[in-house]
């Protein structure tokens, strides 16, 4: 079983701690800090979250996102054919995000996460896992001014992540997830997801990748959901109760890893022992330990940096030592 | 004081100016007491209500000198609340969100005291300005309550007080903004809900702003929320949202936002007359009061106030071209 995070951890902690790159970037926009005088900083801070989370004792750790803006433009500024517009709601979160613009026929630049990947394993020893924004949810996000179909954005967005994702195998990364949130509340479009994901995944060897979802259930998705060609799956046990329903209607895939969030990371309140423990009891009751990961519902930058510690060390603590925490 | 055909007016906010930046600044900082901030706050909203007098603006606001956040000011002034440590709302952009820690009370009335000091200072009408029940519970994190229902229940109750205790000090407009309604549209029976819960025993005139969305999927069911007048921001899609009301009519008086309040640039005086036409063409001019499409803070008071001219001066000609054809 590994304990992880879904992706990005909180930016800046509380007072009495610094906000280090909060005051950074008003002094980098103000032209008092050089672009690697900003990079620096970025690295600190991305040093600081690892610590954080080798301190509750996760298995499997992220950089925390902390040089992304938003999972859209982090993606779509590394990308040839993108433009930057306004602000946009992130789903129906309380976050904006400035919307990317299509404007051209979309290639590959080069690689734009591994040197952040590279990055991580020099400052930690436990295994990282690499986030891609998936091309379906990336296409969602964005504004498509020049594809004449959804379909020949997302498949365009496939080929040029795959070159992401492989460039990420090379580096190194333990586990490469897709994160495709925008699949629970565009059931329709599976058949886009389907085919995008044959042509995203050829060449990559590494078992060890994950299909991420949030903000909802994947009832309702085809059969054909639980075959695409990733190791794993991840769900989210928090925003309603379907995934919990669907586990108990049909068998979980022999050959597939479930990461089920169950841990809540768009709210403050802390779930006490049981529920926790109910829901974990859940999971472990139709597939082994060893094909799960336990993670929050989604990112955690919804919350406060010590309450997202907090609820980490709970997880931990809960459910692997089974020391009830609240 | 009777108002004019095409009132005048504004959605909320006003920027703060430099000497109140800085003093609450050092507020936070204990640098300096409650009341001498206080007392920055007062001079700001006295200067804020020449200004909008000596435009010619006829339904004023407050400014909203005093508040930091929309939702974090009425949560901190409310008994069962906690502010949370930061979070990220966009780009380098942080705020410390609600906390529902415990039943909803509020202890005292929270705005009437700054309606009144303004009230005292002009004739003309100003408005109560309150944040709505639904976005108060979209915009915090719950610990107490048992469904997103019940915390926006326990919100319209204490804002339903604030909101009653504003007619009781003579306040003839109450504006409850919900920004948060377009956000969910499955949740709209949710705001129609409470926000009814809030003006059942109001005889003022209610207004909700209302932002950010995408109105197709709202509209017309958006007419259902109980008020009187629902405030849009129409320049920022350059009016397209009045092709909606030739499909469906619009049933209420409408706060017809006519400059972008994102934009530095100061709209002409022919781009808001063609705004105000154009409305008309689906509106009748009783159902229009003329205002920006949201609150000013975020430009600099130059800009507001530039903003803020070419409104007046528009309506004026329009309202003149009115008079005119009606004699």
């Amino acid at each position: 079983m590994i304990f992880t995070v879904v992706g990005n951890y909180p930016k800046i902690p509380n007072a009495p701690r610094p906000a280090k790159l909060r005051q950074a970037i008003t002094r980098f926009q103000g032209g008092e800090l050089t672009q690697a005088e900003l990079a620096r900083v970025e690295g600190e801070v991305t040093e600081e979250v690892i610590r954080e989370q080798e301190a509750v004792g996760l298995d499997l750790l992220t950089d925390g996102h902390i040089r992304w803006e938003d999972p859209a433009t982090y993606f779509a500024r590394g990308i040839d054919g993108f433009e930057i517009s306004g602000l946009i709601r992130y789903f129906d979160t309380n976050v904006y995000y400035r919307q990317p613009v299509v404007t051209r026929a979309l290639g590959w630049k080069g690689p734009i996460t591994v040197k952040d990947l590279q990055f991580a394993k020099r400052v930690t020893n436990k295994p990282i896992k690499a986030v891609i924004t998936g091309p379906f949810t990336l296409a969602r996000m964005s504004r498509n001014t020049h594809y004449s179909t959804l379909e020949a954005l997302v498949m365009d967005l496939a080929k040029i992540l795959r070159q992401e994702a492989l460039a990420l195998q090379a580096a190194g990364a333990a586990w490469i997830q897709f994160d495709e949130p925008w699949l629970v509340r565009a059931k329709q479009d599976f058949p886009i997801v389907q085919r995008a994901y044959t042509v995203l995944t050829e060449g990559l060897t590494t078992k060890q990748t994950l299909l991420c979802t949030y903000f909802g259930d994947v009832q309702g998705l085809p059969p054909a959901f639980f075959k695409l060609p990733v190791g794993g799956f991840g769900l989210d046990f928090v925003t309603t109760t379907g995934n919990f329903d669907l586990l108990k209607r049909q068998a979980w895939p022999k050959d597939k890893w479930l990461a089920g969030g169950i841990v809540d990371a768009r709210n403050t309140r802390m779930q006490n022992f049981e529920e926790l423990e109910r829901a974990f009891g859940q999971l472990t009751a139709v597939l082994p330990a060893q094909q799960l990961h336990i993670s929050p519902h989604c990112g955690l930058e919804f919350l406060p940096r010590e309450v997202a510690y907090a609820k980490l060390e709970q997880m931990v603590k809960s459910l692997r030592q089974g020391v009830p925490v609240l | 004081m009777t108002t004019p055909l095409l009132p005048t007016t504004t959605v909320g906010s006003f920027p703060k100016p430099e000497y109140l930046l800085t003093a609450r600044t050092q507020y936070a900082r204990g640098q300096i007491t409650r009341d001498q901030l206080k007392r920055l706050e007062q001079q700001a909203t006295t200067e804020w209500i020449r200004t909008q007098e000596e435009l010619g603006i006829d339904i004023l606001v407050d400014g909203e000198m005093y508040r930091g956040d929309m939702a974090t000011y009425f949560a901190e002034n409310l008994e069962g609340t906690k502010i949370s440590g930061l979070v990220r709302s966009y780009g380098n952009r942080y705020y410390r969100k609600p906390v529902v820690v415990g039943p909803l009370r509020r202890p005292r009335a929270i705005t009437v005291e700054w309606f009144e000091f303004v009230q005292r200072q002009t004739k003309k009408p100003v408005k109560g300005m309150l944040t709505g029940p639904y976005t108060m519970m979209d915009w915090s994190f719950d610990e107490n309550y048992p469904n997103r229902r019940a915390c926006a229940i326990a919100f319209a109750e204490v804002i339903r007080q604030e909101a009653e205790d504003l007619q009781r000090a003579g306040a003839q407009y109450i504006q409850i903004d919900e920004p948060a309604v377009s956000v969910r549209p499955e949740e709209m029976d949710l705001a129609i809900e409470t926000m009814g819960l809030v003006t059942k025993n109001l005889r003022a005139k209610t207004i909700t702003h209302i932002c950010y969305g995408d109105f197709e999927q709202i509209y017309p069911k958006l007419l259902q929320i109980p008020v009187d007048q629902i405030d849009l921001e129409l320049a920022n899609s350059n009016f397209d949202l009045l092709e909606l009301f030739k499909r469906s009519p619009f049933t209420k008086e409408i706060g017809l936002g006519v400059v972008d309040v994102h934009s530095h640039r100061v709209e002409s005086e022919e781009f808001v007359i063609a705004g105000i036409r154009r409305a008309l063409k689906v509106l009748k001019p009783e159902q229009i009061y003329v205002d920006p499409d949201c609150g000013l803070k975020t430009r600099t008071p130059q800009e507001a106030i530039d903003k803020l001219r070419v409104i007046v001066n528009a309506t004026r000609k329009v309202r003149q071209e009115l008079e005119v054809a009606h004699v």
